[in-house]
């Protein structure tokens, strides 16, 4: 995953309307912290710069470093555990 | 370690919907129960709408809608979207037979979010002899339909002795369907596999040469196809977290609305099943005797109880320990600690010649 890349969520796999939790064929995925604000941004349309961006106007006096940091390790974990892809 | 109270703050994560048992085929491992409901005593639309609005106020997130053939159902599309105006993420597994692209057309449209097709051989003579109807053309015609919609696919490989020589070959059938999951699950000795175990008990060898062709299958599609895989249980040493453990995660419903643990549950004597006609899932959640039955650990041996995998099993299959030792309370015999371990054994070498027996 880079700064570059447009994340979306693979066929059959949503964010819970309400929980913090994204479901999936037989099965949900827990999430903790933030990860619920970065998956609400993960369209297949904003890439992880813009989704960067956001969570920096949201989270006041936050690093951007950290942000970068956190949102693409999060999002490379998605990514290897089947749950997002990146849009080619 | 002393005994603990089951845990208040349990909340069931998955409702399994036995919508019927009426199905077209007549799989040989069939995990219904062997005195199956009629379709007279069949839950109604009604009754399932109020079953899966009671489900996601418990906190449940799951439907997986099955049965027998739950395209036998006429309201089908009804019933998928009463779950999700729910709230519930909705899965359907579906032998296929009388699907077709319009008829899952309406079933998208209704809110179906996964599909779980299941083959029973690569061999079409074989896998019709399995499922003791012609259904595998019809099975492989249809994955490509199910393929132009916006929607999960799953596809099930079952496997057993009759079909594991041609492992390799099965899978490299089920990649070229192009599904999102492949599960690859060994038999489990419950309902009518446990009549045919004899026939389909795989050899010592067949095992070993699948745990090897399943480890290089996952590794070669990571990243495209997602491979989940059900271990022979009867050749392990420690006993599999059947359900999730009993009554912490999962409810079953069975066609008539009686609610269940598990799959298998009814086995077992003496233990008296409630119905969602009588009593709300919330209720039967929590006070339901069959459900407190093997809940948390005060119902475990003494060498369950000091053991600490009991944090990991939950005890294993308490359906398993009564079927093999005659003692539901027993420990699981999968457990190298269980004094009938030996016994698997036993039942590992395969009868001469078995005959089948379908399911009616």
């Amino acid at each position: 995953m880079e700064m570059n890349s447009i994340p979306m969520v693979v066929r059959g796999c949503r964010l819970h309307p309400t929980q913090d939790v994204l479901l999936m064929p037989e099965g949900t995925l827990e999430l903790y912290g933030p990860s619920r604000d970065v998956l609400t941004r993960v369209d297949g349309n904003r890439d992880v710069a813009a989704i960067v961006q956001e969570l920096l106007q949201e989270y006041e006096g936050a690093e951007e470093a950290e942000i970068r940091t956190d949102v693409l390790a999060l999002l490379q974990d998605l990514k290897d555990r089947g749950v997002l892809r990146e849009r080619t | 370690m002393t005994p603990s109270a089951p845990n208040s703050t349990l909340r069931p994560l998955s409702l399994i919907a036995e919508l019927t048992h009426r199905c077209p085929l007549h799989c040989l491992y069939c995990s219904n129960p062997i005195e199956m409901r009629k379709a007279a005593d069949e839950l109604t639309t009604e009754d399932w709408a109020r079953v899966f609005r009671e489900a996601a106020a418990l906190g449940v997130l799951q439907l997986s809608l099955t049965g027998g053939e739950p395209l036998v159902r006429k309201d089908l599309p009804e019933l998928i979207a009463s779950g999700r105006k729910a709230g519930l993420y909705v899965n359907m597994i579906t032998s296929g037979v009388g699907l077709t692209g319009e008829r899952l057309a309406e079933l998208v449209e209704a809110g179906l979010e996964h599909l779980q097709l299941s083959f029973q051989d690569l061999d079409e003579a074989s896998a019709n002899h399995i499922a003791g109807t012609k259904a595998h053309a019809i099975k492989l015609a249809l994955a490509p339909v199910i393929r132009k919609f916006p929607l999960a696919f799953t596809v099930n490989l079952v496997v057993h002795r009759m079909n594991l020589d041609r492992l390799e070959q099965f899978i490299a059938m089920a990649e070229e369907l192009g599904p999102d999951r492949l599960e690859i699950a060994h038999v489990q000795y419950y309902g009518w596999a446990l009549k045919n175990r004899s026939l389909l008990m795989p050899t010592e060898k067949q095992v070993h040469s699948s745990l090897e062709i399943v480890a290089n299958a996952k590794e070669r599609l990571r990243g495209k196809i997602q491979l989940d895989s059900v271990f022979p249980d009867y050749f392990g040493n420690f006993p599999k977290a059947c359900v999730g453990g009993w009554g912490r995660q999962m409810m079953l419903v069975d066609p008539a609305g009686r609610v269940l643990p598990c799959h298998a549950a009814a086995v077992i004597p003496n233990i008296e099943f409630d119905n969602v006609h009588e009593h709300d899932l919330g209720w039967l959640w929590r006070e339901s005797g069959a459900f407190q039955r093997f809940r948390g650990d005060a119902w475990m041996p003494d060498t369950c109880l000091q053991c600490p995998r009991k944090e990991i099993d939950f005890g294993g299959c308490r359906c398993q320990a009564y079927l093999i030792t005659g003692d539901a309370k027993a420990i699981d015999p999968v457990c190298r600690y269980s004094p009938s371990h030996e016994l698997l054994e036993t039942l590992r070498s395969a009868a001469a010649e078995p005959l089948p027996i379908w399911r009616n």
